[in-house]
């Protein structure tokens, strides 16, 4: 084997503030939501404050995971991959901080405004007029750090982790500006440029691909890296890996219209996006199985590494979600679980499953390497974590499931005279249970989420910085 | 007919990236992740048998336990 050096240090102080920023806005966002799943189990817990209902903290809670935890995640994610796999220093040291301080200033105007009842009410677009332009701001300063690091990079291939970022990153930005363009009336009030339908449809057109490349390409990203890397394997079909690229971006993009089925979208649409929905199930697997058989050859490796089982049993849950999502998008299994619990019960499979396992997992190959440790403070507790992890997520799932075919069922029942059986509060009284175990499981999960956060604090705080200046090589 | 653009853009765009590529040159890019990890790609190859044209990057400067925020 022959080495060669590249002549300058990787920029890893912007990579250190958006972890630290994911784990920050990953206890609050789901502390956030620990406490709505209580109100719906124990209804004084809406404190009888209007910042403080569940209308309101709901897309609080979105908003700071999705926002400030998944997407602090793929900030650092995307900008230690990119360097790594380019080797080169990330482009402009001072426009990378602008992209950390900014994004950080986007969730507090979230974290300010939501509480106050300052809403478009567009589900996970809720930021209104003068935050989304900000937003729109900071993420052009993201492509071009991105994308300028990866002209300049030393490789002659661009890594298939680097097309899923970079995917991601392009696609939202169109998504982003699409669906937000309104007319403002003040700085916090704006009407959208759509009305009736098409405004429903390109709500869901950016609702389902806030899923699709806001929860899945970029984790897609993070997954060829990652895997491979703490496996010690190379991926398992690289041709695969191109071909589930092109696959997976190419089709996402048509789904959205499932989201609308039964409603006064034309029917050609609802069919169109469910067609789309069930296709989507090849590339979905496709990558989910490229990323398991990375594995081969090194499955023993799960007995005694957590990262790793963090890692593929995310993959395992990112498999379960994208057959049951094509499978809810079908019309008639769409008329029982669309409006109940089923659906909270299939978004949260993926976003604890996937998408929070595989960042748990990334972060704990990441963050020895970028404070200069040799390893996580303790390895028990990442163990301890991964099954706090497991547990909640099962539990939550579960009581979903159960919840949305109850609901489901209970409101299509009818009597033989053509009325209702139950009435909408039978139906919520028989989710109760459902609601409590759900809230068991949020707990569990957060108390995972705040182990990891202790875990993190005692890796990075340095006892002996003359170990750590020799710990903290770039390699 | 929507759909069969589609398929034939998929087709179309997946040879595109895939042209003039050997099994040598996926395998080079495939292995990637490991080239600027020295140790781990010593690893890597005593594992699959697959030669890592590896890089280092220099060592970075002493500040506050490299640790600035």
């Amino acid at each position: 084997m022959s080495t060669a050096t590249i002549g300058q240090a990787y920029n890893y102080k912007v990579v250190r503030q958006f972890v630290i920023a994911t784990i920050v806005w990953g206890v609050v966002g789901m502390a956030m939501g620990v406490w709505i799943a209580s109100q719906l189990v124990w209804p004084e817990m809406n404190l009888d404050l209007p910042w403080t209902t569940f209308g309101r903290l709901r897309p609080l809670h979105t908003s700071l995971v999705i926002f400030g935890f998944a997407g602090s995640a793929q900030f650092a994610a995307s900008y230690y991959t990119v360097q790594r796999t380019c080797q080169v220093r990330l482009f402009s040291d001072k426009l990378a901080a602008f992209t950390f301080w900014g994004w950080q200033s986007v969730i507090v105007i979230m974290l300010i405004s939501l509480p106050l009842g300052y809403t478009t009410t567009k589900e996970y677009a809720e930021i209104e007029f003068s935050g989304a332009v900000w937003m729109t701001v900071v993420w052009v300063a993201y492509a071009i750090v991105f994308f300028t690091t990866v002209v300049r990079r030393q490789t002659r291939h661009i890594y298939v982790g680097n097309w899923f970022f970079g995917a991601f990153i392009l696609v939202i930005a169109m998504l982003h500006v699409v669906n937000h363009l309104a007319i403002p009336v003040d700085w916090f009030k704006s009407y959208p440029v759509y009305s009736g339908a098409t405004d429903a449809m390109v709500q869901w057109w950016y609702g389902h691909n806030a899923v699709g490349f806001f929860l899945t390409t970029g984790f897609l990203g993070m997954m060829y890296y990652f895997v491979p890397k703490q496996v010690g394997r190379p991926v398992y079909s690289y041709r695969l890996s191109i071909v589930h690229f092109w696959a997976l971006i190419t089709l996402y993009i048509w789904a959205g219209p499932h989201h609308l089925h039964y409603t006064a979208l034309p029917d050609w649409a609802q069919s169109l996006g469910m067609a789309m929905s069930l296709i989507l199930l090849a590339p979905s697997w496709g990558g989910m199985i490229n990323g398991m058989m990375t594995l081969s050859g090194a499955w023993h490796k799960l007995r005694s590494d957590p990262i790793l089982r963090f890692l593929v049993l995310s993959l395992a849950f990112y498999g379960m979600s994208t057959f049951e999502g094509p499978m809810m998008a079908i019309k008639t299994v769409n008329a029982l679980s669309h409006y109940t619990d089923w659906t909270i019960g299939h978004v949260h499979a993926g976003a604890l499953g996937w998408v929070a396992m595989i960042t748990f997992g990334s972060l704990y190959h990441m963050i020895p390497k970028v404070f200069g440790r040799q390893q996580m403070h303790s390895v028990t507790l990442i163990n301890l974590h991964f099954w706090l992890a497991t547990i909640g997520t099962v539990l939550y799932i579960a009581s979903m499931w159960v919840n949305g075919i109850t609901q489901g069922l209970m409101w299509r029942a009818i009597n033989d005279d053509g009325t209702l059986t139950y009435s909408f509060v039978e139906a919520l009284q028989a989710s109760h249970p459902g609601f409590v175990v759900r809230f068991a499981g949020g707990v569990l999960f957060l108390s995972g989420m705040l182990l990891m956060a202790y875990n993190t604090w005692r890796t990075v705080r340095v006892a002996d910085l003359r170990v750590a200046q020799l710990d903290a090589r770039i390699v | 007919m929507w759909s069969f653009l589609m398929v034939v853009c998929l087709y179309g765009a997946v040879e595109y990236c895939l042209r003039g590529q050997s099994e040598e040159t996926l395998d080079e890019a495939s292995l990637i992740p490991f080239a600027d990890d020295p140790e781990v790609a010593r690893r890597v190859e005593l594992a699959t048998g697959k030669q890592i044209h590896a890089v280092a990057a220099e060592q970075a400067r002493p500040g506050w336990g490299n640790l600035d925020m």
